[in-house]
């Protein structure tokens, strides 16, 4: 199996990240790929705040950002074909709460691929990587008779 | 006095609406608190916006795990001496079906609730409570003893 370059996979996240309504309407944003971690970036929006005292974001909107960042870190895996990938179980620990005002960043590989299921974790963060304020890991389902090949443009097509 | 003594009294749901009235994210969501028995019963609305798969269409996983979240939060609220919003620790979710574009709703059981934390597990569900959609357990921080 050919493994995707970096354009590769950024054009195949973004037609898939961009065909997500909820994704699209809170303005998750591809960061970066860098092999086979992905990168995504969710703005800071004062309605997605949980605490409006502080104005630090809702725990859940980590969850909503960590399920699409993880998730959508399926298809940047080197060891299997790229698939539709429903959740089957996600898990986040809160490490701290997000600062008020900043863009969220989350980033997500597959650790353990295996025919039917991908393993995956991530993390959230806000100024640093080496700051992280969330982490989750989960498991994604391969449904493999759903090809998506056909939305993998050849290097000569990627921008 | 906890609220969930007396849970059953409408002036307990309207403190709990203003409760999540204070709280952005859930006003955004469109969440609401109601009576059903003796539960306090928790409402997601359809609505297009919250769609992660338009081919089928679902609504996107994330959407419901905040949901929940927030309402094993405003649950744990109602059992509170002195209620104030508790801080999360982790969330756990598992998907067993897809969330269909319409209401979801989502009940909690505080199972265990201590000094400073708490769990509590959450069911969401369309059609039938015992065809959920999603099961959940999350840990809180109990804010008045921090």
């Amino acid at each position: 199996m050919p493994v995707l370059s970096n354009s590769q996979k950024y054009n195949l996240v973004k037609i898939m990240n961009d065909h997500i309504p909820h994704a699209a309407l809170l303005g998750i944003q591809v960061e970066r790929i860098d092999g086979e971690e992905l990168t995504l970036k969710l703005p800071y929006q004062t309605v997605l705040v949980g605490d409006s005292d502080a104005g630090t974001l809702h725990g859940g909107v980590l969850s909503v950002l960590l399920d699409q960042t993880l998730g959508m870190a399926t298809v940047c895996c080197d060891t299997t074909e790229p698939s539709v990938t429903p959740t089957l179980d996600l898990r986040v620990d809160h490490l701290c709460v997000a600062p008020p005002g900043m863009d969220v960043f989350a980033s997500a590989r597959v650790y353990k691929a295996t025919r039917k299921i991908l393993f995956v974790e991530g993390i959230a963060y806000c100024e640093s990587k080496e700051k992280p304020i969330a982490r989750a890991t989960g498991s994604w389902v391969r449904v493999a008779d759903v090809d998506l090949s056909w939305l993998v443009a050849s290097d000569n097509d990627a921008v | 006095m906890p609220l969930a003594d007396n849970v059953r009294s409408a002036s307990n749901i309207e403190t709990l609406t203003l409760w999540l009235q204070k709280v952005p994210y859930a006003v955004f969501l469109g969440i609401s608190a109601k009576l059903y028995d003796t539960d306090i019963l928790f409402t997601l609305p359809a609505n297009n916006k919250f769609i992660g798969n338009p081919s089928l269409p679902a609504l996107h996983g994330g959407v419901v795990a905040a949901f929940m979240e927030q309402a094993a939060a405003l649950h744990l609220l109602a059992n509170m001496d002195n209620p104030a919003l508790p801080k999360i620790i982790n969330f756990s979710v598992d998907y067993l079906r897809p969330a269909r574009l319409r209401d979801t709703y989502a009940k909690c059981v505080l199972s265990r609730q201590g000094r400073f934390i708490s769990n509590i597990t959450i069911t969401a569900w369309q059609e039938h409570f015992d065809q959920p959609n999603a099961i959940a357990r999350a840990h809180f921080l109990t804010p008045e003893f921090n």
